[in-house]
C-alpha cells in the first residue's frame, strides 16, 4: 500500500513541479546568447543626417539602447537616460539610441519631447535582429574592447545604468540579464 | 532563319526561368522561415507570423540566400542571435536530446506497463476458476454447462464409434478422457455449497467453510476504492472548472495575458468579468477622494483602477495631480506622460503637464507647446480663454529664465481673495473643539473637477478671517485667476473623508467673484 503510494507520488510530483515551473516563467522571455561576445558592428543613419558606425566609437564604453516611440516603458526611461547622458558626456562613454519598428515623424517627435541629445537613428531593418532584440526598451552595455558585458530588458533605473557602465569600464561581464518593465516588439 | 530559331527559343524561355528561380528562392525562404520561431509570437513560425519582426526575418533570409549562404548557415545566424530557442525543432544535442528521447522513452515505458498489467490480469483469470475465491453462481452454471457439453460429446463419440468412423482404441482413449473430465466437474459441483433447500444437492457432506466465506458480494475494500476514485474525479472536475472560470478573462490589451498575475505574476490581477463597471466606479471614488483632499484613499482607488487597466489616461492624470500636489514634480510628469501615451489628446493630462513644465520645471517652450495643443482641443469658453492667456504669457516669457518668472509672479501677486467666515448664531451650538474649517474655491465656469484652492483652518474661533492665495492652490505653481465661486465647510471631526450629519456649510452670497476681490464674507448657515 505505502509502496504503491510512494511510486505514484514519485511519478506525479515531478510532473507537477514541471507544470508549476512552466507557469511561473515569463513565456515571452528569451535569454540572449550574445552576452560576453563581440558586439555586432552596424552603420546607423542618424536623425540629424550623419552616419555613425559602432567602430567609430570603439575604445569607449558604449550604452546602446533600442527603443520605439510607441513603447510606454521607453517614455518612462527617456528622461532618466538623457539625464544620465548629460552627467556622463565628458567621461569616455558613448550613448547610442536605435529606434526600431517606428515612423520617422513619431520618432523625431519623441526625441524632441524628451530633449534627447545623444546620437539616435532608425534601424534600417537588420540591427535589431543582429542584437536579438525581442522587446523594447532593450539596452546593451559594451566595453572598450567591443564585448557585450550586460543586457537589460525593460527600463533600467539610473543606479543600474551607472553601476553597469562602471562594470563595463572595468571589462566585467554579468551573465545574468536585468529586467524591468518592457513591451514585446511587433 | 534556322540559326536564329534556337536563339529565339532561349529568349522566349529566359523570363520563365528567371521567374522560376524567383519562385524557387521564395520557396526556400518559406522553408527556412518555417523552421524558425517568431520571437514575438507564441508558437508561430517566422513563416506563418504576420508580425513586423517575422517580416524582417524573412527579408533577411532572402538577402542571405541571395548572398549564397546555405540554409544551415542562415539558421546558425539566427541561433547566434536568439539562441537555440529560435529553432522550432531543437537540435538533438545536449539537454535538447532529452526532448527528443523522452517521448519515446515514455511511450516504451507505457507499453511495458500495459503489457505487464494485461499479463497479470489474464493470469488471474486463468487461475480464477480453480481458486475457491470465485463465487458459486458463475462456477455452478459454467460447470453445469460443461457437464452438458461433455455428455453431448460422449453421445457423439458413441455415435461415431457405432457408425464405424472411429477405431476401437481411439474410441476407448477419448471416452476415458471425457469421462475423467466429467468426473472432475462432478467433483467440483459436489464441493459447492447448496444453493437453497429446494434445489437438489448432488453430494452429501457439508460445503467447505472457505468457499462459503469467499461467496457473496464484491469485497468492501473494492467498493471503498471505487468510491474514493469517483470522489477524486468529481473534486478534480469541480476544482478545474472553478479555477479556470475564475482565473481566465478576456485580454484587455495586447500586452495583457489571459490569466493576469494569477499564474505568472506579471500582469494585473486576475479579475472577474465586471472590470468595465469596476473601473468607472473606482475612478469615481478616486475623483471624490481627490476633491475631498483625501489623498490616501484617492491613491488607493486609482491604483486599483490602474491594476485593471494599466493604461487608463484619467487614472494616470489624476494620479499626476496628486503627485504634483505632493511636490513630486518628476513623478507627476511621468504620470501625465503615461496618460498622454495612451491618449495623446487627454485634456487634463495636457493641462497638468503644461502647468508643471511652466511653473516647476520652468521649461517654457515645452510648456507652451503642450498648452497650445490643449487650446486647440478645447471648445471656446472661459476655460479656453484662461489657457490661452497662459500661453500668451509663456510666449512673452520665451526662453528667459527664472528672473522673468519671479517678475511674472509678482505681477499676479494680487491673485488672492480675502474675507471673514462667520457662523449663524442659531447654529453656534453645533461647533465643538475638534472642528476644522475648509474654505474652498472652485472655478465658476466649470461645475465638476477638483477645487482650484483649499484652505484648512484648525479649531477656528468665529468669526475667522482668511485669505486664499497662491499658497493654497491645488497644483503648485498655479495661481488663482478669473471668476471663482467660494464656499466654506465646517467639518466636525476634522476628517474630510467622512461626512457626518451636523457638518455646517455656507456659500458666499454673491458668487461668482473675481480673483483679487476683498471682503468675501461667508456665513455658515446650512446643516449638512
Amino acid at each position: 500500500m505505502w509502496r504503491r503510494l510512494l511510486i505514484t507520488l514519485g511519478v506525479i510530483a515531478p510532473l507537477l513541479w514541471l507544470l508549476a515551473f512552466g507557469f511561473t516563467r515569463d513565456p515571452r522571455y528569451i535569454s540572449s546568447p550574445l552576452i560576453g561576445r563581440q558586439a555586432p558592428n552596424f552603420t546607423l543613419k542618424l536623425f540629424n543626417g550623419e552616419e555613425l558606425t559602432l567602430d567609430q566609437v570603439r575604445g569607449k564604453v558604449i550604452f546602446l539602447n533600442f527603443w520605439a516611440s510607441w513603447c510606454i516603458p521607453c517614455r518612462e526611461e527617456a528622461r532618466d537616460l538623457e539625464a544620465a547622458w548629460r552627467r556622463l558626456k565628458d567621461a569616455d562613454v558613448a550613448f547610442i539610441g536605435i529606434d526600431i519598428q517606428d515612423k520617422e515623424d513619431d520618432a523625431k517627435a519623441f526625441l524632441k519631447e524628451f530633449n534627447v541629445s545623444y546620437p539616435n537613428g532608425r534601424d534600417p531593418g537588420k540591427i535589431a535582429i543582429d542584437y536579438g532584440v525581442w522587446g523594447v526598451p532593450e539596452t546593451f552595455f559594451i566595453d572598450a574592447r567591443g564585448r557585450i558585458t550586460y543586457k537589460h530588458v525593460g527600463t533600467p533605473d539610473t543606479a543600474t545604468v551607472m553601476a553597469k557602465l562602471q562594470e563595463a569600464r572595468r571589462g566585467l561581464v554579468s551573465a545574468a540579464e536585468g529586467k524591468g518593465s518592457y513591451q514585446p516588439i511587433k | 532563319m534556322r540559326r536564329l530559331l534556337p536563339l529565339s527559343i532561349v529568349l522566349l524561355l529566359l523570363p520563365v526561368t528567371v521567374g522560376a528561380a524567383q519562385q524557387d528562392l521564395e520557396e526556400q525562404v518559406q522553408k527556412i522561415a518555417s523552421e524558425l520561431r517568431c520571437p514575438v509570437c507564441q508558437n508561430l513560425s517566422a513563416a506563418d507570423s504576420p508580425s513586423e519582426l517575422a517580416q524582417e526575418m524573412r527579408q533577411l533570409i532572402l538577402e542571405q540566400l541571395k548572398q549564397g549562404k546555405s540554409p544551415e548557415e542562415i539558421k546558425a545566424y539566427f541561433v547566434s542571435k536568439y539562441g537555440e530557442w529560435v529553432l522550432l525543432a531543437p537540435t538533438a544535442k545536449g539537454f535538447s536530446l532529452v526532448l527528443w528521447t523522452l517521448p519515446f522513452v515514455a511511450a516504451g515505458a507505457g507499453t511495458i506497463l500495459v503489457l505487464l498489467l494485461i499479463r497479470r490480469w489474464s493470469k488471474k483469470k486463468r487461475e480464477g476458476p480453480a481458486s475457491s475465491e470465485i463465487g458459486p453462481e458463475p462456477t455452478r452454471s459454467s460447470l453445469l454447462e460443461e457437464q452438458t457439453r461433455l455428455s453431448a460429446e460422449l453421445e457423439e463419440l458413441d455415435f461415431d464409434f457405432h457408425s464405424g468412423r472411429l477405431s476401437e482404441s481411439d474410441y476407448k482413449e477419448q471416452r476415458r478422457e471425457l469421462e475423467s473430465r466429467a468426473a472432475a466437474i462432478h467433483k467440483k459441483l459436489a464441493l459447492l455449497p447448496p444453493l437453497s433447500s429446494q434445489q437438489p444437492v448432488h453430494v452429501a457432506g457439508a460445503p467447505s467453510r472457505q468457499a462459503a466465506l469467499g461467496a457473496g458480494q464484491p469485497s468492501p475494500r473494492r467498493n471503498w476504492q471505487l468510491a474514493a476514485g469517483g470522489l477524486f474525479l468529481l473534486l478534480f472536475g469541480i476544482t478545474l472548472g472553478v479555477f479556470l472560470a475564475k482565473s481566465l478573462r478576456p485580454r484587455s490589451s495586447e500586452q495583457d495575458t489571459m490569466t493576469g498575475d494569477f499564474l505568472t505574476g506579471t500582469g494585473p490581477g486576475g479579475v472577474a468579468g465586471d472590470s468595465g463597471n469596476n473601473i468607472d466606479s473606482l475612478l469615481a471614488q478616486g475623483r471624490d477622494a481627490f476633491e475631498r483632499q483625501d489623498w490616501p484613499q484617492a491613491i488607493d482607488a486609482l491604483k486599483q483602477a490602474l491594476a485593471i487597466n494599466p493604461n487608463h489616461p484619467e487614472a494616470h492624470s489624476t494620479m499626476g495631480f496628486i503627485l504634483a500636489q505632493a511636490g513630486h514634480a518628476d513623478s507627476a510628469l511621468l504620470a501625465f506622460d503615461r496618460a498622454l501615451s495612451s491618449d495623446p489628446n487627454f485634456p487634463p493630462a495636457l493641462w497638468g503637464k503644461g502647468m508643471l513644465l511652466y511653473r516647476v520645471k520652468e521649461d517654457f517652450p515645452a510648456a507652451r507647446q503642450t498648452l497650445e495643443k490643449l487650446v486647440n482641443l478645447m471648445p471656446p469658453g472661459a476655460e479656453r480663454d484662461e489657457v490661452q492667456k497662459t500661453v500668451t504669457q509663456l510666449a512673452r516669457l520665451g526662453g528667459e529664465g527664472k528672473k522673468v518668472l519671479k517678475k511674472a509672479q509678482a505681477e499676479t501677486g494680487a491673485s488672492s481673495i480675502r474675507g471673514v467666515v462667520s457662523i449663524d448664531p442659531k447654529l453656534k451650538a453645533q461647533v465643538n473643539s475638534q472642528s476644522v474649517l475648509f474654505i474652498i474655491a472652485r472655478s465658476a465656469s466649470s461645475s465638476g473637477g477638483p477645487p482650484l484652492a483649499v484652505k484648512k483652518i484648525d479649531h477656528p474661533t468665529f468669526p475667522v478671517s482668511y485669505s486664499l492665495g497662491p499658497d493654497n492652490v491645488m497644483i503648485p505653481g498655479t495661481t488663482l485667476s478669473g471668476k471663482i465661486s467660494v464656499s466654506a465647510r465646517l467639518d466636525k471631526d476634522g476628517d474630510p473623508t467622512t461626512r457626518e450629519p451636523g457638518n455646517l456649510s455656507g456659500e458666499y452670497k454673491k458668487n461668482p467673484v473675481e480673483v483679487g476681490e476683498q471682503k468675501i464674507d461667508i456665513v455658515l448657515d446650512q446643516v449638512m
